[in-house]
């Protein structure tokens, strides 16, 4: 590689950092929810004697269930995964001429054991949209929130009948939240040695959280506007009162979560059927800001075994396995996994599908199980730039926050 | 992309000052030398970082054609045009490929190429150069070694591309005492029978570096033919030997191959001319034995052999 390309690449790396990675403002996306009926909760119109005090008699309930709505939804956004291809030249001592590295340019998201040897720079960017659409199954344009009334009495339940039966109204909230990620990642690999790669990947996100809700108070069989004494309501919206439509949100752009990792190949080429085989680490650093929805906030640790085997010089099937430490939260500590192939179906053109999955096996409950497709193809029009196009499909959709479909595209070249 | 590099240019650079500071500038030292890389791959590299060692004082371009012959054109037609090396070295046979096309009247020396006289024209008398061919006396000498009862040598091969080889190789056998038993082939396919014709009239199988031989299919049915007759098959790298060869010999480093290249160029600048420089072959060897194939053929392999052997499989 020139020294001239290193110092654009150089240049462009700075650039692309100085220009997203300015301070923070000061509005915390990341509560757009929690905060939808203000940081009071739901308050209700204050009603007059006889009747007793009733106007925060809803408020920890709201509190609270906003405030899971939010833990489940911020938590759940995560960095999609990223790789470099492997091109370029090894060489055939026998017939005293370089091969291609490989037939295929590689996996889309997986990982394959082989590196893109020593002093190769790979160079990508890329474009993700992230649209999600549900929360554990639930449409997120149709969420719904039910807050409960405390104990008036102080018996110790909610009452369903006799004069305390007022007890049982709820609130139901319902939530429309439009959740949108939009993510440049600049993503190098530097071949220390033909066997160690060093690299990472630095995302840029513009995230969009928009939220709507329509609060309305039901007794326990269901009739809208709660429990009457007479003619008049107990509980009740009003000009006093948290207004039960409620809207909030934003968007934000900048630094993501930059990713460090290095790839060691430790089996190459052996004979017979044992695969490449190779170990990955992989830490994630709180680079992005968690108040502004662009970073998860803690430090990450993962180490991946990847397993390859190229048959045929165009078909190559590969495993990853490993652990992921979350070092803010041990709750979400996860087994990775993935397993697919790619295949070079034409001299240019490799196609690549993957099942990729995480397990949280301590997990708090929200995405602790989730399964995608990745299907994606890399065209290499000319020596060392590929195109690469993919769309990852979530397999169970009622795991977590998912999106339909994610597509990404890039471009990559290998100095 | 096309890839002009200065390597070390500045340190160089400023390492050539200071020599003509102090000593007054060698006319080698000043040379302008071009490397004409075929692709970017690590033994490429090493050759280059052996011949960079032999010219601490001299910057030297390089040039990666990317394995595209085209671009390599390109590359020349410019170098051509303007400021005119005093020496190319071309590394790998892409780049010798492509000299041989372009250049008329700039010396050059090529490194790391096997078979390099099939590229290079009776003609062409400013080329020489360092191949990564194992000299044929070691080979020969090697199977004598490993078993005394090889007195012929069964090779198979294309005429077209490794008959020069051959006719080298019966000569230098001959010397040895012993008898190379040929057959030629022109396809791959034309193996199977040329290897069953060979049944009981060969003690050892040697494989060329000839494309046609190399063909997968006919390797492995070298292999075949090696553990069915029960004997010693020499094959041109460690990979061959863990197929099940008995023995790979190839070229040790690709830095040793760079040195050599480097003496011819050191010659050429210091007044000789490239045509009186005869090509050399790979002066350091690397050997491979199978042991567990040794043992399969119920052969010993003699100390010295084992001595010798940079890896041993076991």
């Amino acid at each position: 590689m020139t020294s001239r390309l290193r110092a654009a690449a150089g240049l462009a790396l700075i650039l692309w950092v100085g220009w997203f990675a300015g301070p923070a403002d000061a509005g915390d996306l990341k509560d757009t929810i929690k905060n939808l009926y203000g940081p009071q909760g739901i308050l209700l119109q204050p009603t007059p004697l006889p009747f007793f005090t009733q106007e925060s008699r809803f408020q920890a309930s709201s509190l609270q269930g906003l405030d899971q709505l939010n833990d489940q939804l911020t938590s759940a956004i995560g960095v999609p995964s990223f790789n470099s291809s492997v091109t370029g030249f090894t060489f055939d001592i026998e017939r005293g001429i370089p091969v291609q590295t490989t037939e295929s340019l590689g996996p889309l998201l997986a990982e394959r054991a082989t590196t893109i040897g020593a002093r190769k720079l790979d160079v990508t960017f890329t474009y993700t949209r992230v649209n999600f659409t549900k929360l554990q199954g639930k449409d997120l344009k149709d969420l719904e929130l039910v807050f409960l009334r405390d104990d008036a009495n102080g018996n110790g339940i909610r009452d369903t009948a006799g004069p305390f039966r007022f007890e049982s109204d709820v609130i139901r909230a319902k939530l429309s939240v439009d959740l949108t990620e939009d993510i440049f990642a600049l993503i190098v690999t530097y071949g220390l040695t033909s066997e160690w790669d060093v690299g990472f990947v630095l995302p840029v996100t513009h995230i969009r959280l928009f939220a709507k809700s329509h609060a309305a108070i039901f007794d326990q069989f269901g009739n809208p506007g709660g429990t009457r004494i007479g003619d008049l309501p107990v509980h009740q919206f009003g000009p006093d009162s948290t207004q039960p439509d409620a809207s909030g949100g934003g968007d934000e752009t900048g630094l993501g979560d930059i990713i460090l990792r290095t790839k060691y190949n430790f089996l190459r080429n052996y004979d017979g059927l044992i695969p490449d085989l190779a170990f990955l680490v992989e830490v994630k650093l709180p680079t992005g800001d968690e108040d502004r929805l662009l970073g998860t906030g803690g430090t990450n640790v993962a180490g991946l075994f990847i397993a390859s085997k190229t048959y045929g010089r165009w078909f190559t099937p590969h495993v990853n396995f490993g652990y992921e430490i979350d070092t803010k939260d041990t709750r979400e500590n996860s087994l990775r996994f993935a397993f697919g192939f790619d295949a070079r179906l034409l001299p240019e053109l490799t196609l690549g599908a993957d099942v990729i999955g995480r397990y949280k096996p301590d997990g708090t409950g929200t995405g602790d199980h989730v399964v995608d497709l990745s299907l994606g193809v890399k065209w290499n029009p000319i020596n060392s730039l590929i195109l690469r196009a993919n769309v990852q499909i979530p397999l169970d959709k009622n795991s977590g926050l998912r999106a339909d479909f994610i597509p990404t595209v890039g471009i990559e070249y290998l100095f | 992309m096309p890839i002009l590099t200065t390597r070390t240019a500045r340190l160089i650079f400023a390492a050539c000052l200071s020599a003509a500071a102090v000593h007054g500038l060698h006319p080698v030292e000043a040379a302008k030398i071009v490397a004409l890389k075929s692709a970017d791959v690590d033994v490429y590299n090493e050759v280059l970082e052996g011949f960079d060692s032999s010219f601490p004082r001299t910057t030297i371009s390089e040039y990666d054609m990317e394995g595209d012959f085209q671009k390599g054109r390109k590359f020349l037609a410019r170098l051509k045009s303007g400021s005119r090396p005093d020496l190319i070295l071309a590394i790998g046979i892409w780049a010798l490929q492509v000299v041989v096309e372009e250049i008329r009247d700039i010396p050059v020396v090529f490194a790391m190429v096997l078979n390099p006289t099939t590229v290079i024209g009776q003609e062409a008398h400013n080329i020489t150069g360092a191949s990564m061919n194992v000299p044929i006396e070691q080979q020969i000498a090697l199977l004598k070694k490993v078993s005394p009862q090889v007195r012929r040598i069964g090779v198979i091969y294309d005429p077209s591309k490794t008959g020069f080889l051959v006719r080298q190789a019966e000569r230098i056998a001959r010397d040895q005492g012993v008898r190379l038993v040929t057959k030629a082939i022109a396809s791959s396919k034309d193996s199977f029978a040329a290897l069953d014709a060979m049944q009981g009239e060969i003690d050892a199988l040697w494989i060329l570096p000839d494309l046609t031989v190399l063909a997968p299919e006919s390797v492995q049915y070298m292999l075949l033919f090696s553990f069915r007759n029960k004997i010693p098959l020499l094959g041109l790298s460690e990979n061959q030997a863990r197929m099940g060869a008995l023995l790979g010999l190839s070229f040790e480093s690709g830095r040793d191959i760079g040195s050599q290249a480097a003496e011819l160029a050191n010659a050429i600048l210091s007044g000789k001319s490239a045509g009186e420089l005869p090509i050399t072959a790979a002066r350091k060897v690397r050997l491979t034995v199978n042991l567990k194939t040794a043992g399969k053929l119920g052969l010993q392999i003699p100390n010295e052999i084992l001595e010798q052997a940079d890896v041993l499989i076991r």
